[in-house]
C-alpha cells in the first residue's frame, strides 16, 4: 500500500483508532491524493479482496449497518479543491474531499453557491454529502443533491475511473448515472469528483420566527404557507426543546414550552421579502400563533445554522431521520414526543416542514446505557410504524454500535430488497464497498 | 416469431381491439417525431392497465420478442421506433389521471396522460405541473419521464427528473416494481431517478407519481429585440449575473422570427437579427421588483426594442410563437432537421458564429430556435429531400454542430434523448468505460437485452443491440464522419 500512496499516506495500528467504523478497526487508512491513487488503491482492494470503506470528514460514519469486516478505510480529504469554475455558467466542478464550506467560499466571491445545506455543513466533505444523500432546511427552494449534481466521477470496485452526466445544466445524453452514485453510500463507487449546477445568493434573506402552543396548531399554518404563492426557502418546524436551543444559539429569547415556525424567505429586493413575510406574520396571526418577528442579519444567520446543525449536546445521542407525507409532518412530532415522554427520552424534533424530512435527537441522560438502547429501540418501532403508514420511512442517521445491533438502521421492506441488490451484484460482485452497511445489509 | 399465434393469445390479454398486426394499421407506428428513420413493428398491442401491460411483457419475454413503448410518438430521436421489429405496446388508451393530493403536492397519472392535460385538471385550483416540453398538448408524460424531457421552465424549475418522485414499473420480465413514492428520500437507490431518462430502455412505467406545484401569483414577459446574436447572448449571461433566475429565456434568429410570423403571426419585428423572451414568475412583489433590472440589462446590450408583454393575451401570443416555432417553419421550408446539442451558456456567441459559417459551407438555411437560459440550442437545419443529396448534407452539418458543441464542453442531447439518432455520437462524450457502467445498469433492468433495442449504445459496442442491418449500415455511413 505504501508503494501505491506514499509511506506518509497510510496509517496502520493504533494511529488507525480514530478511524474506526462501529468500532472496528481497520487494518489500514490510506489517503490518497490524486483520482489515479484512489484507482490504484482500490484496484489493490479488488486484488487482494479487502473490504474497503470511504470516508470523507467523518461526521457521517455512523449512519448505515455495522459493516462486515473493515479492511481499508479510504480517507479523500486529500483529494480536495476546484477542479474547473465558470462563474457565468453557473456551473463548478469540486474534488469529492473538498469541504462544502470552501467550496461555498470559493463561490461566495462571485455571489453564487451550492444550493446544499446540511447539517455539519462547516465540516463536512462534498462527496460525504452526495453519499449520504444528506440535506437541510434549503432543499424546499434549491432542491437536494439529486437536483443539484449535474455530472459525476467515480473510481470503481475494480479501480477502473468513469463518469456520468455532462458540465452543463440541461443533458439526457446516456443514463442519468448521477442519481445511482448520490445516497448509495460508497456500494457502488467511490465518488471523486463532482459538478454542481450553481444558484445566486439572495441579497436579501428574512425569516418570520413565530411560536406556537402546540405542534397542532403548527398544521393549518404550514398548510396555508404551502397552499399560498408565498416562495419560502425554508419552512421549519421545531418542537418546544429544539426551539430553546436554537433560540438560545441565536441570542433570542423562547417562550417556554412553545414550539417554534420559522418561515424564511430570500429574494434580490428587499421589497419583495418583505412584502411575502408581511403575509407569513398575517397567516401565523389568523391561525393563533404568537406574532413572529422577523431575524435578519446575523441574527438570521446563527439562527439558521444552529437549526441545521441542531444537536442535543454530549452523551448518549441518537439521530433519526424521518420523511413524511407533508400532511403528516405536524403528526409525526407529535408521535415523537408522545414515544419520547414514554420512553423517558429527551428529544429535540427540527423538521422541515415543506419537505416532509424530519430530524428526531434523542438523549437520555437520566437513563441507564441499557435503558436507553431500549428506548430508542421503542421509539424506533414505533416512529417507523407511523411513518410508513405516511407513506414514508425512517432512518438511524446516527447512533452507538450497541444500538444499531438491536435494530435495522434502514427497515426497507423485505419485498423491494431483491431488486435493490442488483446494481450492487453488477457494480461490486466481490462485495469489497462497504460491505453490510446499506440497505438490507447490501 | 408465429405472428399468428401470438397475436391470438396477446388478443386474449387486451381484447380484439387492442391488438394490430394489419400492416395499414401498423404504419402510424413507423416512425415517431424524427421521421427520417421508419421500422415496422410486426404487432402493435394497446392495453389498458399494468396488469395488460405485464401480461403483454410476460409474453415477448417468454417468446424472446423484442418490443419497444410508445407514448404519443412526439419523441426527436426515434426512441420509438422498433428497430427489430417485434411488438410495439401503445400506451396511449392508459391516459387517466389518477389521483390529485394538492395538500401533498402530488399526483399519480397513467403514462399514456398527455402532459398538459394534467395542469389543465390541476389548474382550477391553482396549480400544475412543471415539465413544459412544446410538443406538450400532445406529448404523453410517460415519454417525458422515458426522455427527462424539459421545456422552456427549466431554467428555474428543472426538468422531468426533478418532478418524478415515484413510478410503478413493468420490468422486461414482466414483474411488477414500484419505486419511489409520493415522499421524499424513498430508501435504497434512487431507482427513480436511474429510470427518468432511460429512453424506454429499462422498463415500462405503468403509473407516475409526480410533484404539482402552487401557480405563480404574477407572471412578467419581456420580449427584447436585438440587432446582433451576440447582444442578445450577453443579456442572457448578465440577467443571470444579477441574481435574477427567470423561469424561462427563449432565443429565436431571423429564420425563426420569418417562419413563425408567416405562421403564427405572434408580433416579432421581422427584420430582428434575434428576439429574446424573458419569462419572471413568483410573488406579485417579487416579479415587479426583477422587471426593472432585467430591462436595464437590455438597455445596456443595445436593445432595440423592449416590450412588456401588457396583459395575458399579449403574453401567451409572444409563447404561441415560440411554441409553435418549429411547426412553423413549414412556412419556409418543406422539412428540417433539428439538433438538441448543449453548451456552456459562456459558448453561445462563438456556437452560434460556427452554425453561421456551416449554414455557409453546406448552402442549407438554419433556422435557430432555442433555450438560451441553460445552454440548449435547438438548430434547425432546413432542406429539401426531393433535391439529391440534400438530407446527407443535412445530416452531416448536424453531426459537424453536434461535435463542435462536445468539444466546447457540451452535450449532445439536453431534452430529445440519443434514441437511435445519435447513439454511435456517444464514444465523443464517454469513453468504453463510462459506457461499460451504463451497460450494467442496463442489465440491472433488462438482462436479456429485449426491450428496446438499438438505442443508446453505439452499434458497435458489446452489448449495444442493434438494428436491421439495412438501416443500420445507412445510419453508420452518415454518423462515421462525424
Amino acid at each position: 500500500m505504501s508503494d501505491l500512496v506514499g509511506a506518509d499516506h497510510i496509517v496502520a495500528g493504533p494511529g488507525a483508532a480514530r478511524y474506526v467504523v462501529d468500532s472496528k478497526l481497520a487494518r489500514a487508512v490510506v489517503f490518497p491524493g490524486s483520482v489515479e491513487e484512489v484507482s490504484t488503491t482500490m484496484a489493490f482492494a479488488s486484488a487482494e479482496g479487502l473490504k474497503v470503506v470511504p470516508r470523507g470528514s467523518g461526521t457521517k460514519m455512523a449512519l448505515g449497518g455495522i459493516p462486515d469486516r473493515v479492511d481499508l478505510v479510504v480517507v479523500l480529504s486529500r483529494l480536495n479543491g476546484v477542479v474547473d469554475y465558470e462563474p457565468a455558467d453557473m456551473t463548478a466542478t469540486f474534488r469529492a474531499g473538498s469541504l462544502l464550506k470552501e467550496a461555498q467560499a470559493v463561490l461566495g466571491r462571485n455571489g453564487q453557491f451550492i444550493g446544499l445545506d446540511p447539517p455539519y455543513a462547516d465540516l463536512a466533505t462534498l462527496g460525504g454529502i452526495l453519499a449520504t444523500n444528506s440535506s437541510g432546511p434549503r432543499r424546499l427552494r434549491y432542491g437536494a443533491s439529486r437536483d443539484l449534481v449535474i455530472a459525476i466521477r467515480v473510481v470503481h470496485a475494480d479501480g477502473k475511473v468513469t463518469k456520468g452526466g455532462a458540465k452543463v445544466v440541461k443533458n439526457v445524453t446516456g443514463y442519468d448515472m448521477n442519481k445511482l452514485y448520490i445516497g448509495s453510500l460508497g456500494t457502488l463507487g467511490i465518488i471523486v469528483e463532482a459538478t454542481f449546477r450553481l444558484h445566486p445568493m439572495p441579497a436579501v434573506e428574512r425569516t418570520c420566527l413565530a411560536s406556537l402552543d402546540s405542534v397542532d396548531a403548527a398544521r393549518d399554518v404550514v398548510a396555508r404557507i404551502l397552499d399560498s404563492p408565498l416562495v419560502p426557502f425554508a419552512v421549519e418546524l421545531l418542537n418546544p426543546e429544539a426551539s430553546r436551543r436554537v433560540a438560545e444559539q441565536a441570542g433570542l429569547p423562547w417562550p417556554k414550552a412553545r414550539c417554534g415556525l420559522a418561515v424564511a424567505i430570500g429574494s434580490i429586493r428587499p421589497e419583495a421579502v418583505d412584502a411575502q413575510l408581511e403575509t407569513v406574520r398575517r397567516l401565523c396571526r389568523e391561525a393563533g400563533a404568537a406574532e413572529g418577528h422577523v431575524l435578519e442579519g446575523q441574527v438570521h444567520d446563527a439562527f439558521w445554522r444552529a437549526t441545521r446543525d441542531f444537536a442535543l449536546g454530549d452523551g448518549l445521542q441518537v439521530v433519526l431521520k424521518a420523511s413524511v407525507l407533508l400532511t403528516k409532518v405536524a403528526d409525526a412530532v407529535r408521535v415523537g414526543e408522545e414515544v419520547a415522554a414514554k420512553q423517558g427520552l429527551r428529544l429535540g424534533v427540527v423538521s422541515e416542514a415543506g419537505s416532509g424530512i424530519i430530524r428526531y435527537h434523542l438523549t437520555g441522560e437520566a437513563a441507564s446505557d441499557e435503558r436507553f438502547r431500549q428506548g430508542v429501540a421503542e421509539a424506533v418501532n414505533r416512529l417507523r410504524a407511523f411513518a410508513q403508514e405516511a407513506e414514508g420511512n425512517v432512518v438511524v442517521l446516527d447512533a452507538p454500535p450497541e444500538v444499531k445491533s438491536r435494530v435495522d438502521v434502514w427497515g426497507l421492506a423485505e419485498k423491494a430488497l431483491p431488486f435493490m441488490r442488483r446494481p450492487k451484484a453488477e457494480f461490486d460482485p466481490q462485495k469489497i464497498l462497504n460491505p453490510g452497511r446499506f440497505v438490507g445489509g447490501i | 416469431m408465429d405472428k399468428e399465434r401470438i397475436a391470438r393469445e396477446l388478443i386474449g390479454i387486451v381484447g380484439s381491439d387492442g391488438v394490430a398486426t394489419d400492416p395499414g394499421e401498423l404504419r402510424v407506428y413507423e416512425t415517431d417525431g424524427l421521421t427520417i428513420f421508419k421500422a415496422m413493428p410486426d404487432i402493435v398491442v394497446l392495453p389498458r392497465s399494468a396488469e395488460q401491460v405485464a401480461g403483454v411483457v410476460k409474453v415477448c419475454h417468454r417468446e424472446r420478442i423484442p418490443f419497444v413503448a410508445r407514448g404519443a410518438g412526439t419523441g426527436l430521436s426515434g426512441g420509438a421506433l422498433p428497430v427489430d421489429g417485434g411488438i410495439l405496446i401503445g400506451l396511449n388508451r392508459m391516459n387517466r389521471v389518477l389521483d390529485i393530493d394538492y395538500e401533498n403536492q402530488r399526483a399519480v397519472v397513467e403514462p399514456g396522460l398527455v402532459n398538459v392535460w394534467l395542469t389543465n385538471a390541476l389548474a382550477p385550483r391553482g396549480y400544475y405541473y412543471s415539465p413544459d416540453p412544446a410538443s406538450q398538448t400532445a406529448c404523453s408524460i410517460g415519454g417525458n419521464v422515458a426522455e427527462n424531457s424539459g421545456g422552456p421552465r427549466t431554467p428555474k424549475y428543472g426538468v422531468t427528473t426533478n418532478h418524478v418522485l415515484g413510478l410503478e414499473v413493468v420490468l422486461p420480465d414482466g414483474d411488477i416494481v414500484n419505486f419511489g413514492g409520493r415522499t421524499l428520500d424513498p430508501l435504497g437507490y434512487d431507482l427513480t431517478g436511474i429510470f427518468v431518462g432511460s429512453e424506454g430502455t429499462f422498463g415500462i412505467a405503468t403509473k407516475v407519481i409526480v410533484r404539482i406545484m402552487r401557480t405563480p401569483e404574477a407572471v412578467k414577459t419581456l420580449m427584447g429585440v436585438f440587432e446582433t446574436i451576440e447582444d442578445a447572448s450577453n443579456t442572457v449571461s448578465e440577467i443571470v449575473g444579477q441574481g435574477i433566475v427567470p423561469a424561462a429565456i427563449e432565443m429565436m434568429d431571423n429564420n425563426s422570427i420569418q417562419a413563425v410570423e408567416k405562421g403564427v403571426a405572434a408580433g416579432y419585428p421581422l427584420d430582428a437579427v434575434a428576439v429574446l423572451l424573458v419569462e419572471v414568475d413568483g410573488p406579485k412583489e417579487e416579479v415587479e421588483a426583477l422587471v426593472g433590472p432585467i430591462i436595464e440589462v437590455c438597455k445596456a446590450n443595445h436593445v432595440r426594442e423592449v416590450r412588456v408583454a401588457k396583459d395575458e393575451n399579449e403574453r401567451l401570443l409572444l409563447w404561441k410563437g415560440r411554441k409553435a416555432a418549429f411547426a412553423a417553419m413549414g412556412q419556409i421550408s418543406p422539412e428540417y432537421y433539428v439538433q438538441d446539442s448543449v453548451i456552456p451558456r459562456t459558448k453561445l456567441p462563438p456556437v452560434m458564429k460556427l452554425i453561421g459559417e456551416l449554414s455557409q459551407k453546406y448552402g442549407l438555411r438554419v433556422a435557430n430556435v432555442f433555450h438560451a437560459g441553460d445552454g440548449n440550442l435547438h438548430p434547425l437545419i432546413l432542406y429539401n429531400s426531393a433535391n439529391e443529396g440534400e438530407l446527407r448534407k443535412a445530416e452531416e452539418m448536424g453531426a459537424e454542430i453536434v461535435k463542435a458543441c462536445v468539444e466546447m464542453g457540451g452535450s449532445l442531447t439536453g431534452e430529445h434523448g440519443i434514441g437511435l439518432e445519435k447513439r454511435d455520437f456517444m464514444p465523443l462524450m464517454f469513453n468504453d468505460d463510462d459506457l461499460e457502467a451504463m451497460r450494467k445498469i442496463k442489465k440491472v433492468f433488462d438482462p436479456d437485452g429485449l426491450l428496446n433495442p438499438g438505442k443508446i449504445f453505439p452499434a458497435a459496442m458489446r452489448g449495444g443491440e442493434v438494428g436491421p442491418a439495412g438501416q443500420r449500415e445507412a445510419l453508420d455511413k452518415v454518423l462515421r464522419r462525424a
